[in-house]
């Protein structure tokens, strides 16, 4: 009883932390051509769309850099030139605080002159070096940092560290044709198919494993040659990895990363109504056993473990039923 | 004693004086004239100065050798066997005595040869060199490998003595006998190609080293270093005799027009090249012309009466008839001077597999290598044709002993190289098929093949009367290369599947871009061939087998099979097609680019033209005619009571009735060159109806709708049997959208998914329209087209789940949710969860339940699913409202 009523305690106090800010930061690089011009806007667009709208990312906290801030000053926010990045980096440095999580994202073009990856800019590009120096003051910070550009395999070894997400599209400097992968990226968060564990939210993870798989559907359905093979690195070993996975060394911590601080939509809020709360605790409870049983399968029998799951899940559907109609959690 | 011969050798030289120097001089530049002329293929005008030379007082050896070496080349055997004995006898005759040798070797004369060869070597001719690797092969040919094994390894020690100083003729020397010892020590094939690399840098005018790479890059399949050498031989000489006969071959080997117009020329130039006579032979067999492939291999036999390779030809023509007796007699003659050779079974082998008949071609190929265990030919097609029957392990087996025998023969390392992939794939069993597809796309490929595959089945056991003996082996490859290995060992087959009888290969529905082909389609034509092969004992023509699997495509779907074409029309009014008698030659030797696609779909018309005149029961009739042997005028004779002669008549008429007010709108097809198998043709498909297109394409794009579409219904009217690509049809169905005209958009949509197979996006389109207008059970019928040209799309799975699901079509539902799930997508637990609730909704609660468990085991907390689960716990009925 005083145990389930400490645990109770923690949940509340929980429930009550400061909930993590998320910091985004869209950078289009230079196109070249008018429809990659096009194209990098419409993207970052819609991923700022996407942070605010879907995710409740301030707009205060949203940084939008283009090539033409012209075309739309109402949302982008400042020229994407070196000097316009690093301002931007130092702006969310002074401003986040520690546990925030800082997003960003680079579309555009990615080239690599002596085998160091570049994101080509308006004016001097930008090298993984540059950006490794301006990522050094969020040491406090959690950072997914995303380079959709070609050849970006470079960025991983660069900027990997503790707390860091870093994705690129390209596992080499050498896959150098202009890559697919942003779009379905953004696809993540902006539509509804990348939240596989159904927990209504699209963790980085997620939105990885989504846009690999949909660049990969994409060449292949044009019977296509791949020439870009995206990858992760959030263990700070400075390897990415194409299959990363919320139990293997790459994606623990980007299978954590939610914009917006991303609190599950299953998570119920916090209820002073004691059956409420135990039901909660119960449901938390069954929610670790069916992790702990996944993690055990490979070694079960097959049955048993079927058998065993199959009881954990129909106890979790009754226990979120239960806990629905006086919680106002409604998933 | 020695030094007499030497001074009076030096005293003659004296007393010929000033004159000699100056006739010496003029000599020179006369010979000079006369060997440019042989080798730039001026063989009339080399031959008139090599005479003219050879009959001078104290005439070089040099323009000797010419005049017996021009004579040679162009199969003036008789003359040139009478002229080297003449001049044999000459003082100096012993340097002649290495060219009577080749002539007598080319007659098939072996002792004769053998004789004159050691003549020219013991008498310390200029070429015993040449002569000497001559011995060996006479050995070889008759299976004495242990006299040629010494005299060939003897070239080794020359060359390792003294390359330096080796003739060019004599590198090529080394390189021939490297080449035979290479049969047991395959390293020595690399030792040849250098040998032979040597010799033509000693003397970039020698094209016999060329020649002999050319000869082996064919023989191991190498087609683009063997074009290299022929290339370089036909640029010098393009009437060589030899390069133009390698490059029928590489032609034929790489399905290219041609083959028989340069095998001609090589037979212009030389009528008695004995192995441009018996691949003439080879190419006439594969046409059904037994008494044409017996007559030329009996001119190769008129000038070597014991050719193997002819006799094979004659063999397998007798055989190919039911002939035992002539069969036994050529193969007693064939191994009369080689008891023990393999290459005999081993050609024969090939021709039997060529014939499409797999069993046999097996059979023969053991004998092959029961004759002789090194024969690693015979291995290789013993390996290939296991394969061909299905019999994978012991084909592996046997590829592998020819690969350890000779590991260059490109054909053998890219089918073991291909075995290895097979790892990669699954077998998934169902009655009377066996299906090997890539595992990433078993399951969604394997949820359609496996009913169509039991359509077709019974659709063709019951039209033939017939039930294949054997599961059906169905391999389907992701990798075009991968199937063009699997079907002849190199890359670059044009086909899309084939069939081995009771084997089938084909491209995967992911092996080709979507809209490229209808693997539905394509699998239905290659049973159909398992069927009418089975039915016939794989002795139904090509002709025959191609037209009945079109005409049982058209007969399977509407849309499915080939139809009449803009270019087919032309090639009709050209004149350029085959009559149904030699049909055969539109599949194995097209005379222009289109011809085998005409081929398919005229065979397809000739099937369609008898089943009108004589019932369908009919082709079934001739089938079993040509079972029990009957030859094709005794096929028509007996099931169509006629001649094929007058068949072509009839046929020809057809053609005219069902396609005579079409032929205005094209120009006809003419055939360039001036031979029958003419290499290029001009103007395929154009006319009035291209102009009519192209004006109304234009219009179009320019956005003068109304323009475009007046001109797209001329065009229409026209011709209004052709819908494929981007058809008049496909404009003005977006015209008649445009206008808001949806009745007439899906009208023009509907005409096209019914006649043409591949428009993905025009069954996309019409779908679309259909569930627009509400008419459910039609779109989802147009979807269902769709997924034979391409399951690859998970939306358009999804949207035929809901089709099905509005329809009460559960079990289609099921399917299509199946195929969502099989694709691999990120979101699983939807997937899995859309399924589960098909699943309850058609009555499967047990499956439903297990689809619903596996959804939440990948996300616990999923809430539809959860509500899914509690409700199959607790019982009850599908929730009302919750169609997928």
């Amino acid at each position: 009883m005083l145990a389930a009523a400490a645990m109770l305690c923690a949940a509340f106090a929980a429930a009550q932390a400061p909930v993590p800010m998320s910091y985004v930061l869209i950078i289009a690089g230079v196109g070249g051509a008018p429809e990659y011009t096009q194209e990098f806007y419409q993207e970052g667009m819609r991923m700022a769309n996407a942070a605010h709208t879907k995710y409740g990312v301030p707009d205060s906290a949203i940084v939008f850099l283009a090539e033409n801030p012209a075309r739309d000053p109402q949302h982008i926010r400042g020229l994407s030139t070196r000097a316009g990045v690093q301002k931007a980096f130092a702006h969310i440095a002074a401003t986040a605080k520690p546990g925030d999580l800082v997003f960003v994202l680079l579309i555009g073009h990615g080239s690599a002159q002596s085998e160091q990856s570049r994101f080509n800019l308006p004016g001097p590009d930008m090298t993984a070096a540059d950006f490794a120096r301006l990522l050094k003051p969020l040491r406090a910070q959690r950072v997914a940092f995303v380079n959709a550009a070609s050849a970006s395999a470079d960025f991983v070894p660069a900027l990997s560290a503790k707390n860091r997400a870093i994705i690129t599209a390209t596992s080499s400097v050498h896959e150098r044709n202009e890559t697919r992968f942003a779009a379905p990226f953004v696809d993540a968060y902006a539509g509804d198919g990348a939240d596989a564990d159904k927990d209504g939210r699209v963790s980085l993870l997620e939105a990885f494993t989504y846009a690999r798989r949909e660049v990969m559907r994409d060449y292949h359905a044009g019977n296509e040659l791949q020439t870009e093979h995206a990858m992760l690195d959030d263990n700070g070993d400075g390897k990415g990895t194409g299959t990363p996975g919320a139990r293997t060394p790459d994606g623990g911590l980007s299978s954590r990363l939610f914009l917006g601080g991303g609190a599950a939509a299953t998570t119920v809020a916090a209820s002073h109504d004691p059956r409420v709360a135990a039901l909660v605790q119960h449901k938390d409870s069954l929610e670790a056993k069916i992790d702990a049983l996944r993690r055990r399968k490979a070694s079960m029998d097959s049955t048993a473990y079927e058998h065993a799951m199959e009881a954990l899940l129909l106890d979790l559907a009754t226990t979120n039923q239960a806990i629905k109609p006086d919680s106002g959690g409604v998933p | 004693m020695r030094r007499a011969p030497r001074l009076a050798a030096l005293l003659m030289l004296c007393a010929s004086g000033a004159w000699s120097c100056a006739r010496a001089q003029d000599d020179a530049g006369a010979l000079h004239h006369a060997q440019a002329a042989y080798q730039t293929g001026q063989y009339d005008a080399a031959i008139k100065e090599f005479t003219s030379l050879s009959r001078r007082p104290n005439a070089s050896v040099a323009s000797r050798r010419g005049l017996l070496r021009a004579l040679l080349e162009v199969g003036r055997l008789d003359e040139a066997e009478r002229a080297a004995r003449t001049l044999v006898t000459a003082p100096d005759g012993v340097q002649l005595q290495g060219s009577l040798g080749r002539i007598l070797l080319v007659r098939g004369q072996l002792d004769a040869a053998q004789r004159a060869f050691t003549a020219a070597v013991r008498g310390g001719a200029s070429d015993s060199l040449t002569a000497s690797v001559e011995l060996g092969v006479i050995h070889w040919m008759r299976g004495q490998r242990s006299a040629a094994r010494p005299i060939f390894e003897h070239f080794i020690d020359v060359y390792n003595a003294r390359h330096a100083q080796l003739t060019a003729a004599e590198l090529t020397a080394v390189g021939i006998a490297c080449r035979y010892l290479g049969a047991e020590q395959p390293e020595l094939f690399k030792d040849a190609i250098k040998a032979f690399d040597e010799a033509i840098a000693r003397d970039s005018t020698a094209l016999e080293p060329r020649l002999q790479e050319a000869d082996l890059f064919l023989a191991k399949h190498n087609d683009a270093d063997a074009q290299t050498a022929i290339a370089a031989v036909l640029s010098r000489n393009p009437s060589q005799p030899r390069a133009l006969l390698a490059l029928a071959h590489r032609l034929a080997n790489d399905g290219q027009p041609g083959v028989m117009a340069t095998l001609r020329q090589a037979l212009a130039v030389n009528p008695r090249l004995t192995s441009a006579q018996t691949f003439l032979a080879q190419l006439l067999l594969d046409t059904e012309d037994y008494p044409g492939a017996i007559g030329a291999a009996a001119k190769a036999l008129a000038v070597d009466s014991a050719s193997s390779d002819a006799l094979a030809m004659v063999a397998a023509a007798h055989w190919l008839q039911g002939d035992s007796a002539g069969f036994d007699s050529a193969r007693q003659r064939a191994l009369a001077r080689n008891p023990h050779d393999g290459e005999f079974s081993a050609i024969m082998g090939r021709v039997m597999a060529r014939n499409r008949l797999y069993a046999q071609a097996t059979d023969f190929a053991r004998q092959g290598v029961a004759r002789d265990s090194t024969s690693w030919d015979a291995y290789g097609v013993l390996g290939l044709n296991l394969l061909r029957t299905g019999r994978i392990g012991e084909g592996r087996r046997d590829l592998s002993r020819a690969f350890a025998g000779d590991p260059y023969d490109v054909q053998i390392k890219n089918t073991l190289d291909l075995l290895d992939t097979f790892s990669q794939y699954t077998e998934v069993r169902v009655p009377h098929f066996v299906f090997m597809i890539e595992k990433k796309d078993a399951d969604v490929i394997a949820l359609y093949l496996r009913d169509l595959a039991r359509a077709a089945y019974d659709s063709l056991a019951a039209r033939y009367g017939y039930q294949l003996t054997d599961a059906v082996r169905v391999e389907m490859y992701r990798s075009h290369a991968d199937f063009s290995v699997r079907t002849m060992g190199l890359p670059g087959i044009g086909a899309l599947g084939v069939s081995f009888g009771n084997v089938l290969a084909m491209d995967s529905p992911f092996g080709r871009p979507v809209g490229d082909f209808n693997w539905g389609s394509t699998f239905w034509h290659e049973l159909a061939h398992a069927f009418t092969l089975g039915l016939s004992d794989h002795r139904v023509p090509r002709w025959f087998s191609e037209g009945l699997s079109v005409f049982e495509e058209r007969r399977a779907r509407p849309g499915w099979g080939e139809r009449v074409t803009p270019d087919f029309l032309a090639a009709l009014k050209g004149g350029a097609l085959e009559p149904v008698s030699r049909l055969n030659d539109g599949f194995t030797r097209p005379r222009y680019p289109q011809q085998v696609i005409h081929s398919y779909y005229e065979a397809s018309l000739v099937c369609e033209l008898i089943a009108r005149d004589h019932g369908t029961q009919a082709l079934v009739s001739m089938l079993r005619a040509y079972r029990d042997g009957l030859t094709a005028p005794q096929v028509f004779a007996r099931v169509l009571h006629t001649t094929p002669d007058a068949f072509d008549k009839t046929f020809a008429t057809y053609l005219q009735q069902r396609f005579g007010e079409r032929l205005g709108i094209v120009d006809a097809l003419r055939l360039r060159g001036d031979s029958t198998d003419a290499i290029t043709a001009e103007r395929a498909g154009d006319g009035p109806f291209a102009d009519r297109m192209r004006r109304a394409v234009a219009a179009f794009t320019a956005g003068r709708r109304d323009e475009a579409f007046t001109l797209f219904q001329q065009a229409r009217a026209m011709f209004p049997e052709y819908t494929a690509g981007k058809s008049a049809y496909w404009y003005l169905s977006q015209l008649d959208e445009q206008r808001g005209d949806t009745a007439a958009a899906i009208a023009a949509l509907k005409t096209i998914v019914r006649t043409n197979d591949t428009q993905y996006d025009a069954h996309l389109e019409l779908a679309a329209l259909l569930q627009k207008t509400g008419d459910t059970a039609s779109a989802a019928q147009a979807l269902e087209g769709a997924m034979y040209i391409s399951p690859g799309s998970a939306d358009v799975h999804k949207q035929l789940a809901g089709l099905y699901a509005t329809l009460g079509n559960w079990p289609g539902a099921v399917r299509e949710r199946r195929a969502v799930l099989a694709l691999a997508p990120v979101d699983r637990a939807e997937a899995l969860y859309q399924l589960a609730l098909a699943q309850f909704h058609g009555g499967d609660v047990a499956g439903a339940r297990r689809s619903v468990f596996l959804s939440l085991e990948q996300a616990p907390n999923f809430d539809r699913a959860q509500a899914l689960l509690l409700q199959l716990q607790h019982g009850g009925p599908p929730p009302a409202g919750r169609v997928p």
